[in-house]
């Protein structure tokens, strides 16, 4: 008896057209069952009845037709449609006569929906889709860096991987172009893009062989480069350009959306493998491996195969390794591990927000809750007209729900400023994060969570108000029969409320405090008045160590010349600017053994006048001056933390210390103070226990080339922006292909290492903040619904003759039992989940009890506010009234 | 009207195939069709008005009859109904688990 899916779709089809025609046919339905009645009459006056007598008979015996109609009736009707509708609209109604209410509501959870949308997009397209390679989950990330040596190496001898490598790229000059610019490059292996599986969009991929020397004048641009550079020319392809002062034919484009190993690579040049090379091929130029695991094989066989041949290669070294080296390599998936490292923060942010959607709901559920309770006798009135239990649960639920789904679509709109917001916390080379954005995907699961929270939110209300004593609400019409366990639900809500805003607010106290501290941490330097500029010939250009030298003799000349300019120098590297110029170095006294390896010193080569200049400390000794010339003996400066470290307790000054495979020892002359050279956090990575400086006529690279690019540095009291104009014009005249960058104030670079960190905070601060408005929010509705609940109470106190105070105390106490429940739930939470925040704090414990104690103050001075207004308005009841009234 | 039983009393859907039977010699209206089941059953099976109009509007809803306009006995407006084709194949089949339902609680009735 089950109708076909035919029948179904038909029945569908009919019920559409009743609608249009819902009068003829009730008309003729009326008009049908009234022959057939008028047919019973004449039946009966057949049978011998009076006219009368028989169309009264007919009348009986036609029973309850006007019942059987309705049944018709609905019969042709979508039933549940119509009555969606029409809860829906009782819905809007009632919203719109509660505006504060209906506002409050749909912003807490717009809020809370907007937060989610956002992150979902982002945790989404970072951490769940795959990467957009050919099968990339057997792309693996092989730990550690390797000379290129090893890349043949590994490419032979591994049977489970097919091995590339690829540098994390480094800054390229592009000339011949017009004005000279820098181009952000990585060099790869001639295997990287078939190992990626990533097809390019115009052109081909390297060939085998093309990472060769006399083969490698190869180039593959990015589809951005393309674009801004060479205004998307379809000839390019075949053109040869300039790049570090070596030819190169463009041989292809990658499409759009490719960057590898991260979003800021415009160009793929081929990584050199020139045995002959023994600096490049052993020493510099160290790269991390990208492999794909091979048919047949597993990860596990990888990580056990890439053991075996780390140990293996190692013997191969010409010169001796630590014994350790590398020993703890292994695969691991790629995608994990270009993600690793926002990996933490977009989990800490997820869960805040997620807090916020759970604080939100609650909120909007005890404003419900409440609301429910004064609408006891509206609900018992349709109880009593014969609605059903679930019928009330439905129209309460779809209240809910529609305030959840009003909510929901304000919040996608929020969502979509709250994602850009959230993008500038993560690091810009992060793949994909440009291209996140908030799809039909994502609004689907958004569409889902607001249903999903509006049933949440609202099920326990409308169980509430769908309990109800019958007669008790009618006859009274009394706000005062109420469940107690309803209310208790409440308060735990409220509770819940309080302690999840804690935690949010402990988080962004410790995240402040760690902005303070760093914000004054001794940084070792003035940053004040001193703009900087990059200038960075070829390196190719300073074969001759005396071409570079002059160079830079002749823009200090002019630098100086500049009105306004008081001092100027140059220095290979600035602080915080992201650089790590270090050098294997042999120091005397510490002969180097295969536990104890050449260390890695930090190493400024910088003019004289520098240290004076950057308003570094001299503690001993003398700085560089113009008589170290480029032919005199070899002089550096170190920092007390260094001469701590391989001098202990003794005098630095006359000490030696070389370059790795440097034939003369220099002299340290001076100690100057130490500077937070890497980041403001840390003033040198781990692996480089100490820093020196060399003058820089006398400074050498690994591969004992002078440097070429340098940063030039004037300080003054003229105008930065002129001053800046004028210095890069000055670099320019010097030689036009020499590319002139990062115009900055020093002071800019320094802000600008913990401005990602400061939008974190801004971030967690509005969490914060939307978290304690909620908070202060439940609060106020719980203690002035408790205020209206017992009216008649207060007014009978008052009437026994309790004061005003004590009526503002009792309800004061009401607000705080609530907001010390939750503040202690929260610091208990708090305790549990701030470690996590562990590697995002600086110089404050996950633990200080400063922070607890002011947020713990703070929550409560927010409950008192929160409070006062109810507090007030019941000290203001006036017996008389309310004791009449009720 | 006494206690008798009416079809939807008996078996769901019992009142759809009897007024499908029915309708299976030609176009009749509402009080013919309850007349008729009367007439049919010796009395036993008295349609009541009030559900006998909603089954018809079920039928129509399903496409299994169609409904017209024409002349009744005297001489009024009375609605028709007749058999469709999707009306007679459903009644086909409708009899025929009818049958199997009646030969299965016979049976039952019968040995258990």
């Amino acid at each position: 008896m089950t109708p076909s899916v035919q029948t179904r779709l038909d029945r569908v089809w009919r019920r559409v057209v009743f609608r249009w025609r819902r009068t003829q046919l009730n008309r003729e339905l009326a008009e049908e069952i009234e022959s057939h009645r008028l047919l019973k009459e004449a039946e009966n006056s057949r049978a011998g009845l009076s006219p009368q007598a028989a169309r009264e008979l007919s009348n009986r015996q036609m029973g309850n037709i006007e019942m059987a109609k309705e049944d018709c009736r609905d019969m042709w009707s979508f039933l549940r449609v119509e009555r969606l509708v029409h809860d829906l609209r009782f819905a809007a109604r009632l919203f719109g006569r509660n505006p504060g209410f209906t506002v409050i509501a749909v912003l807490s959870l717009a809020i809370g929906i907007g937060g989610n949308a956002a992150m979902f997009t982002l945790v989404d397209k970072l951490l769940v889709r795959p990467l957009p390679y050919f099968e990339p989950d057997r792309l693996v990330r092989v730990t550690g860096i390797y000379p290129r040596a090893a890349v043949p190496f590994f490419q032979q001898q591994s049977r489970t991987m097919d091995v590339a490598a690829v540098s994390a790229g480094s800054e390229y000059n592009l000339t011949g172009q017009g004005e000279a610019v820098r181009i952000f490059g990585a060099a790869a292996s001639a295997n990287l893009f078939s190992v990626l599986g990533a097809p390019v969009a115009q052109g081909r991929a390297f060939e085998p062989g093309e990472d060769s020397p006399g083969r490698d004048s190869v180039i593959i641009i990015s589809d951005a480069l393309w674009k801004n550079k060479f205004g998307c020319d379809p000839s390019i392809l075949g053109r040869v350009i300039t790049v570090n002062g070596m030819n190169r034919q463009i041989v292809g484009i990658m499409p759009p959306g490719f960057g590898f190993p991260s979003s800021k690579v415009e160009a793929w040049l081929p990584l050199r493998l020139d045995p002959s090379n023994f600096i490049e091929y052993w020493g510099s130029g160290w790269v991390p491996f990208v492999s794909r695991i091979r048919l047949g094989a597993n990860v596990q066989q990888a990580q056990a195969e890439i053991r075996a041949l780390v140990a293996q290669f190692k013997r191969t070294f010409p010169y001796p390794m630590a014994r350790d080296w590398n020993a703890n390599a292994t695969a691991i998936p790629l995608q994990e591990d270009l993600m690793g490292d926002i990996r933490g923060t977009l989990l800490i942010l997820f869960s805040s927000v997620g807090m916020v959607l759970l604080i939100a709901c609650t909120n909007v559920a005890s404003l419900l809750l409440s609301r429910a309770t004064t609408r006891r006798k509206e609900i018992a009135l349709r109880v009593a007209l014969g609605a059903g239990r679930l019928r009330i649960v439905r129209q309460l639920l779809t209240e809910s729900v529609l305030l959840a789904l009003i909510g929901g679509g304000l919040g996608i709109l929020l969502g979509m400023s709250a994602l850009s917001i959230f993008k500038s916390v993560l690091p810009s080379s992060t793949p994909g994060l440009a291209a996140a954005a908030i799809d039909w995907r994502v609004a689907g699961t958004i569409a889902a969570l607001a249903l999903l929270t509006g049933l949440a939110f609202g099920i326990a209300p409308a169980l509430s108000a769908s309990q109800i004593d019958l007669a008790g609400s009618i006859r009274t019409g009394s706000q005062r029969s109420i469940t107690s366990a309803w209310t208790r639900l409440r308060s735990c809500l409220i509770t819940a409320e309080v302690a999840l805003t804690v935690v949010l607010v402990v988080s962004a106290g410790l995240l402040m405090r760690s902005l303070y501290t760093l914000s004054e941490v001794r940084l070792g330097f003035r940053p004040e008045q001193i703009l900087t500029v990059r200038i960075s010939p070829n390196q190719s250009s300073c074969t001759e160590r005396a071409a570079c030298i002059a160079l830079y003799g002749r823009i200090l000349d002019s630098a100086r010349g500049i009105a306004g300019v008081d001092e100027a120098a140059i220095a290979n590297t600035l602080p915080l600017d992201a650089e790590q110029p270090y050098l294997a170095v042999e120091i005397e006294g510490h002969p180097k053994s295969a536990d104890y390896p050449a260390p890695l010193l930090w190493s400024g080569a910088v003019s004289p006048g520098y240290v004076r200049m950057m308003g570094i400390p001299l503690l001993a000794g003398r700085e560089f001056t113009e008589a170290d010339g480029s032919k005199s003996a070899g002089v550096l400066l170190i920092t007390p933390s260094t001469a701590r470290i391989f001098w202990p307790g003794e005098n630095p000054i006359g000490k030696h210390i070389k370059r790795a495979g440097e034939a003369q020892w220099r002299t340290v002359v001076g100690v100057v103070g130490d500077v937070r050279q890497y980041s403001l956090a840390k003033g040198r990575p781990d692996w480089v226990p100490g820093a020196m400086y060399m003058p820089y006529v006398q400074s050498a690279r690994e591969d004992g080339q002078i440097y070429a690019a340098m940063t030039l540095l004037v300080k003054g009291r003229a105008d930065s922006g002129r001053l800046g104009h004028e210095i890069r014009s000055l670099a320019e005249e010097q030689d036009p292909n020499v590319p002139v960058s990062q115009v900055q104030p020093l002071e800019d670079v320094v802000s600008g290492s913990i401005s990602d960190f400061r939008s974190t905070i801004r971030v967690f601060l509005s969490f914060a903040g939307a978290a304690i408005l909620l908070a202060a929010i439940g609060i106020y509705g719980l203690v002035s619904y408790w205020v209206t609940q017992r009216t008649f109470e207060i007014g009978v106190r008052v009437a026994m003759g309790a004061t005003r105070q004590r009526i503002v105390s009792i309800v004061l106490a009401q607000g705080l039992r609530v907001a010390v429940y939750g503040a202690g739930a929260g610091i208990v939470a708090a305790l549990a989940v701030t470690r996590f925040l562990g590697s995002l704090l600086y110089g404050v414990t996950a633990t200080d009890p400063v922070t607890f104690v002011a947020v713990t103050a703070l929550v409560l001075a927010v409950t008192v506010t929160a409070t006062a207004f109810p507090a007030w308005r019941a000290a203001r009841i006036d017996p008389v009234t309310w004791l009449r009234v009720d | 009207m006494g206690k008798r039983p009416t079809p939807s009393e008996l078996l769901p859907g019992t009142l759809d195939l009897l007024i499908l039977r029915t309708l299976a010699p030609g176009p009749m209206h509402g009080y013919g069709i309850a007349h008729r089941l009367q007439q049919v059953s010796d009395d036993v099976l008295q349609v009541g008005e009030s559900s006998l109009y909603p089954a018809l509007q079920r039928l129509l809803l399903n496409g299994w009859v169609k409904a017209e306009w024409g002349a009744s006995e005297n001489n009024r407006r009375a609605r028709y109904y007749t058999l469709t084709a999707a009306g007679r194949k459903q009644l086909v089949s409708e009899r025929e688990e009818f049958t199997r339902m009646i030969g299965a609680i016979q049976k039952v009735l019968d040995t258990a």
